[in-house]
């Protein structure tokens, strides 16, 4: 690391705890941690395009991913899309408690959304991270 | 027509939550959202046709 760039890093101040929480809670509710920030605008802009991304993508019948595998393939290849799908945090949570949105049906897949169902899933969880990051920035001060 | 209404959906969610987090003032949010939402639209159906015509 040069000089400078290890002045900017020193520069840097730790997140405070609280930055912590809104993190975790904007992660787990999407939106949620902007409304703990009464920043209402965002919270219903981002986490309502999380939550419409997710529930369109169930009701195209899309499919989430956890460890067990289907078609005899390794689980491995699981676990890059259960990451993404992860990131609805508790949508994901109840969805895979209720059982719902797991299940391996060949008439599912033969839908002709069923594909784009997958993708909207998949996107949604990763729009929640991005909106999780964009909170967790905003309480700990480094964005407005 | 299904498929391209779905693109731009997912095209103007993905940048409705990109043009929300990237810029500071609410006109460069708007400008950057609808480049966004131009891009994904843009490229994704310039891929389509590439792809239309490989054979597989």
């Amino acid at each position: 690391m040069v000089k400078s760039e290890r002045l900017q890093a020193d520069r840097i101040e730790p997140a405070p705890g609280s930055a912590w929480l809104v993190g975790i809670a904007a992660w787990f509710i999407p939106g949620s941690g902007h409304l703990i920030l009464k920043k209402w605008g965002r919270a219903a802009l981002m986490g309502g395009v999380v939550w419409l991304c997710f529930f369109l993508g169930m009701a195209m019948g899309g499919h989430m991913f956890d460890l067990s595998t289907g078609q005899g393939s390794s689980v491995w290849l699981q676990v890059p899309p259960m990451i993404a799908n992860l990131g609805s945090g508790a949508l994901y949570i109840v969805s895979w408690l209720l059982g719902i949105g797991f299940a391996d049906d060949p008439q599912q897949a033969a839908r002709a959304t069923y594909e784009y169902g997958n993708t909207f899933l998949l996107i949604a969880g990763l729009l929640n991270y991005l909106t999780m990051l964009d909170a967790f920035d905003i309480a700990a001060g480094r964005h407005s | 027509m299904r498929h391209f209404l779905v693109m731009c959906l997912f095209a103007a969610m993905a940048a409705v939550v990109f043009g929300a987090m990237a810029k500071d003032t609410p006109r460069e949010r708007w400008q950057y959202g609808i480049k966004v939402f131009a891009e994904f639209v843009i490229i994704g159906l310039v891929l389509g046709w590439i792809l239309y015509f490989v054979p597989w």
